[in-house]
């Protein structure tokens, strides 16, 4: 499709090139300075400070990070599939809940809608909360205790059922069931397909969700093999806040490797690998047209 | 619409009602229920305990095999699963019991050491500290008294620590943990760079004005390197280490309270006298001289490693041990500079050893198999065989010992289980202790307060804090934001803001805590008998 | 009032008949949440009891009243505090959303696929940093000695800036930090809803001879308010809350910039580091909640008036 382009369209492509290519680079400059730190020695760092180029090369930092392989590959391991299982069950309920809130003749959709709503306003707190996940539902030191926290998300469901609403004109569903097909089916052969960009978008904030998760593997997991692989590395960093932080009348003196400033960096790099790989990916269903192109298929 | 809104919600607040009413019964009948094995238990065990007493010679009731829950803080060494299979297979024989060994990671371990006493967890043993709050959770009943059954369960255990020893972790007439017998210092010293020092002919910091003496010389002569090493903790590294050391103080009483070593009944108000104002004046000054950085309570740097980086040149306080890693940590890296130390006991001419609440385990009261727990504590410090095992690893896979000295096989990354990997600071044992050859400067440093050693008298103070918790999160928030900056020198007119952080901190209730804290803390003395 | 009830009965059984494959399909949904946030919610009793370790459940703990409540207005900051926090949180949610409107519909009218791929990847890019990195960033750009900053002005001849003295410097610093890390986030969700709007609305317009900007304006922009609405709902109901980790990291223990920088949150977590009581660790929750539930109630029954379509509930 190749339409001339006017003046204005012009003006607009070139203010969006500016804003676009500035805002860029404004968010790639800290990202470059954590891979040149991250390949700086810690010494270098802790008495020059950060450059924009490391002045001396160094694997040092992702030698620690990668101190144990398979700690670090298990952990990854873990992740993933926490990162997997949660994500599909999560949008496979999400998009139900979200289908059924949005459907004008369900009657109590907007009871419900608050109903899932009002838990982002009260919350019990930490405590009730840690006695549920051990004591009644036993998901303790297991990859339950991992999935099933962030499995829906309120603001999730909402943002679904938006998306499912405006993808998905209601004559569509109308003429579904004429056709005889239950609500099921409607919204496993006609929603879903138009929804795509919508399952898209919540489906890779839920993924990001599992995968920055480190504070369940804190909180509920006693064993190394079970821990996410955010926690695996945070916990590296902790481990040197502790030491930093705790007063020398604790006299807590540890041995093994020292967690410095360049690991910390280099960490950064390990865990922001896998949005690279899964961006582009979720991108493809952000292009126009393709509802359209969909509903008339 | 509004009206229909209106329904909607009274509808769902009713629900809301019920379900949470619902909630609360089930829990509750849940919580009657479930615990109901409890309580029989327990009363199980008390009587167990009276037989005991009456005919302790049988020991304990092993007949059913059992899992004891241990806890401990921080990361889990990579080779436990071998470790705990050893010690199982022992354990097993010996108690017919099985131990699984949990960590709590760094990452937030306080919140996690709260949770795992506070919410009923199954727990056997968990690591107690005076910086766990020992004397908190034992007064507030998170722990389980110990004084009938240690003599039944753990008799060997019971003889081999001293007497009065459980005299000085008890807490209300009561035992609630098992001390550590290891005898050792985490008293403050002086820590510079000695090759410095002789460089630029300097004195040695023996006391304040020695060691302003130093830093004056450092500032003038080595321009890339920052004297002083404070850090983000100013209340830590300068006031605790300034007042432990120049005014001689018996412990780190909070509230700006402050009592003496020779003189602990005579408590008196710190914030906002006449001393307080010098000592800010003398903080101001090492800060306007640049002994310091402007921006200490945001550096993200640890002050250790700023001394072996070499972008620090001294340090105000730290403790034996940690000074000798440090130095150990430098050598490595540089092996031409050096570092030394100067405990302040041998200035002062008093130190205090750790007091035995320092390093312990305790059984929280939840425990169904205390004794089981406390025989298996036993074996772990008095069997040689678990002790070197937890220790230290397997001899020749994980160490040797050679001329009497622990020697590591590998390094910290290829050897799975390093030396104390399992932060066994609470089970060590002197009578099978080994260490690396470095260690031997720490033990000159312990052997030269030995001479000197007095009986510490603060930790035993249990404080409750009940009757003015308000007041004292309030106070919290108070110091960070007006005297933090005051003790890192960051604000103008020192006397103006002393004024301003005293007025703030009485607003929040100064007074209250005070009052009450210095009569709890006489009181202590007095029963205590340290008057 | 009972005629009414039993009609509504009647309505609601009738009703589950009627859509019974919708009830069961969100069914899942509401156990989760029942489950998972209603139960636990009883914890909210603890923000009126003496927390101790003798009872073996939390009602046979004495009750104190509004005792826990007490330390958040003991220090004299409450107001300041409130203030704080829902300032900077009306801060965010104005810019953040400002800015991820106005560069997805830029984006989404950019030709040239790798171009459009690259950029979406990298401005989504700092949501990965975490605040722990960020602050050591921000030190390293603002330190008085050595940072970055400094290091330029001195070369320029000014003299050196001490950041960290300065707390109204650090409204600016951090709302600007907020918005580097956050925006890309919410720009997603708007690149997604401009992706669901039909094609054809913009070739009626164009035939009609609107140029981009007015496509923009009238056609792109008027079918993002359902989004905004929905983060801005989501927003306001956490207005009392606020991004701990990044006011926390930032800041760390400096006072003298707390006037500016403390919010709720920073100030409950610092109070009860050392006490830790779960009593009032839950007051400053419930004290939070209840803001925030009056403040969203108040904005959705505004919106429904306007428009009903746009209401949450």
């Amino acid at each position: 499709m190749k339409i001339k382009e006017d003046g204005a369209t012009k003006w607009f492509r070139f203010i969006a090139y500016v804003v676009v290519l500035t805002g860029s680079v404004l968010c790639l400059l800290p990202f470059l300075l954590i891979i040149s730190a991250s390949l700086t020695s810690n010494e270098e760092i802790v008495r020059e400070g950060y450059n924009l180029i490391p002045s001396s090369f160094t694997l040092d930092a992702y030698k620690i990070v990668f101190m144990f392989p398979e700690d670090l590959l298990r952990a990854y391991g873990v992740t993933t599939f926490v990162t997997i299982v949660g994500t599909a069950i999560g949008l496979l309920l999400m998009t139900m809940a979200g289908y059924v809130l949005q459907r004008k003749d369900f009657k109590y959709r907007n009871f419900f809608s608050f109903f899932i709503y009002f838990t982002t306003l009260f919350g019990g707190g930490l405590v009730p909360y840690y006695m549920l996940i051990t004591n009644y539902l036993k998901f303790g030191n297991t990859m339950n205790a991992l999935i099933w926290p962030s499995l829906m998300t309120p603001f999730l469901i909402i943002l679904m059922r938006s998306f499912i609403h405006s993808a998905v004109p209601d004559e569509v569903v109308e003429s579904a069931k004429i056709d005889g097909a239950n609500d099921f089916v409607i919204y496993y052969r006609v929603v879903l397909p138009l929804a795509v960009p919508g399952l898209a978008t919540v489906g890779l904030f839920l993924a990001l969700h599992y995968w920055n998760d480190w504070f369940h593997s804190a909180l509920f997991i006693n064993d190394t093999a079970k821990y996410q692989l955010q926690f695996y590395l945070y916990n590296i960093i902790n481990t040197s806040n502790f030491l930093n932080s705790i007063g020398a009348g604790a006299g807590v003196v540890l041995s093994g490797p020292v967690p410095s400033e360049s690991m910390k960096m280099a960490m950064a790099v390990v865990v922001t690998g896998p949005i690279l790989l899964l961006y582009p990916f979720i991108q493809r269903y952000f292009v126009k047209g393709l509802t359209i192109g969909a509903v008339k298929g | 619409m509004v009206g229909k809104q209106k329904k909607v919600l009274h509808l769902f607040i009713s629900l809301v009602l019920v379900l949470t009413l619902l909630a609360a019964c089930s829990n509750n009948s849940k919580t009657n229920n479930e615990p109901s094995p409890a309580p029989s238990k327990s009363t199980t065990t008390e009587g167990t305990n009276a037989e005991g007493n009456e005919s302790s010679i049988s020991g304990i009731d092993t007949s059913e095999r059992v899992e004891l829950q241990f806890y401990m803080l921080g990361n889990a060494p990579k080779d436990l699963d071998k470790v705990e299979a050893q010690v199982n297979e022992w354990l097993l024989e010996d108690l017919n019991a099985t131990v699984k060994f949990n960590y709590t990671t760094w990452t937030d371990w306080d919140q996690k050491y709260r949770l795992l006493l506070s919410t009923g967890q199954d727990v056997d043993l968990i690591f107690t500290a005076e910086w766990t709050q020992y004397q908190q959770y034992a007064k507030n009943g998170a722990f389980m008294r110990l004084d009938e059954l240690l003599p039944v369960a753990a008799p060997k255990l019971y003889e081999f620590v001293p007497q009065d020893m459980w005299e000085a972790v008890k807490i209300d007439g009561n035992i609630y943990t098992v001390p550590a017998t290891y005898k050792e210092y985490v008293t403050g010293g002086f820590v510079w760079r000695e090759d410095l020092r002789v460089k630029h002919n300097l004195p040695k910091p023996v006391d304040i004005e020695t060691f302003e003496a130093y830093l004056a010389g450092i500032k003038q002569n080595e321009p890339n390197i920052q004297p002083l090493a404070v850090g983000q903790d100013v209340g830590a590294t300068l006031e605790d280490a300034y007042l432990d050391f120049q005014r001689q103080r018996v412990g780190a009483m909070p509230y700006g309270l402050h009592a003496s070593y020779s003189d602990p009944s005579n408590i008196v108000g710190y914030w906002g006298s006449e001393e307080h104002l010098t000592d800010l004046k003398r903080y101001k000054s090492w800060a306007d001289n640049g002994y310091f950085s402007k921006n200490e309570l945001n550096e993200t740097d640890g002050n250790q490693d700023k001394l072996t980086n070499g972008t620090a040149a001294a340090m105000l306080s730290d403790n034996p041990t940690r000074y000798n890693s440090v130095l150990n940590q430098m050598k490595a890296l540089h092996p031409d500079w050096d570092l030394a130390y100067h405990p302040y006991g041998l200035t002062l001419g008093y130190a205090t050893p750790v007091h035995p609440i320092h390093n312990g385990f305790a059984v929280p009261k939840n425990s169904k198999k205390a004794e089981r727990a406390l025989a298996f504590y036993e074996l772990m410090v008095t069997d040689k065989r678990y002790n070197l095992l937890t220790q230290y690893g397997f001899e020749d896979v994980n160490y040797t010992v050679e001329d009497g000295y622990y020697k590591m096989i590998g390094d910290n990354t290829t050897n799975g289980f390093v030396r104390e990997a399992m932060n066994g600071w609470a089970w060590r044992n002197p009578e099978y202790m080994i260490f690396e050859p470095s260690y031997d400067g720490v033990e000159a440093i312990f052997n030269e307060l030995d001479k000197i050693q007095v009986p510490d008298i603060y930790t035993g103070f249990a404080e409750d804090y009940t009757p003015y918790q308000a007041e004292r999160a309030a106070l919290e928030q108070v110091e960070k934001q007006y005297l933090y900056p005051l003790m890192a020198g960051l604000v103008d007119d020192v006397e103006d803001g002393l004024k301003t952080f005293m007025e703030k901190a009485n607003q929040a209730g100064l007074e209250k805590i005070q009052e009450s804290y210095k009569q709890q803390w006489l009181q202590y003395l007095q029963e205590s008998g340290h008057n | 009032m009972s005629k009414t009830m039993v009609h509504k009965k009647k309505g609601l059984l009738h009703e589950l008949n009627k859509n019974k494959i919708l009830f069961l399909m969100l069914l899942p949904t509401l156990l989760y949440f029942l489950i998972n946030n209603y139960v636990p919610m009883i914890g909210i009793y603890y923000a009126f009891v003496q927390f101790d370790f003798h009872s073996t459940n939390m009602f046979q703990m004495a009750f104190i009243g509004l005792k826990n409540f007490e330390f958040l207005w003991k220090s004299g900051k409450l107001i300041q505090l409130t203030i704080n926090t829902i300032g900077y949180n009306i801060a965010f949610i104005v810019l953040v959303n400002g800015l991820a409107i106005s560069v997805a519909v830029l984006l989404s009218e950019l030709r040239g696929k790798w171009f459009k791929k690259i950029t979406q990847s990298i401005l989504f890019l700092p949501y990965f940093v975490s605040f722990v990195i960020l602050s050591v960033i921000v030190f390293n750009l603002f330190n008085y000695d050595q940072g970055v900053l400094n290091t330029v002005l001195e070369k320029l001849g000014a003299e050196p800036i001490n950041l960290y003295a300065k707390p109204t410097a650090w409204i600016f610093l951090i709302i600007i930090f907020f918005l580097w890390k956050n925006f890309g986030y919410s720009m997603v969700i708007y690149l997604a809803s401009i992706t669901g709007i039909s094609e054809e609305y913009y070739e009626a317009a164009k035939i009609d001879g609107a140029n981009i900007f007015q496509r923009s304006w009238h056609i792109t922009l008027p079918m993002l308010k359902n989004t905004f609405v929905i983060l801005l709902l989501f927003a306001l109901g956490g207005i009392m809350k606020g991004q701990f980790d990044l006011f926390y990291q930032m800041v760390g223990n400096n006072g003298l910039l707390f006037s500016t920088t403390d919010i709720l949150d920073t100030y409950v977590y610092r109070s009860l580091r050392v006490t830790f009581d779960m009593g009032m660790a839950t007051a400053a929750g419930v004290y939070q909640s209840i803001f925030g539930f009056a403040l969203i109630m108040t904005v959705n029954t505004i919106i429904r008036k306007i428009n009903k379509d746009y209401a949450l509930f």
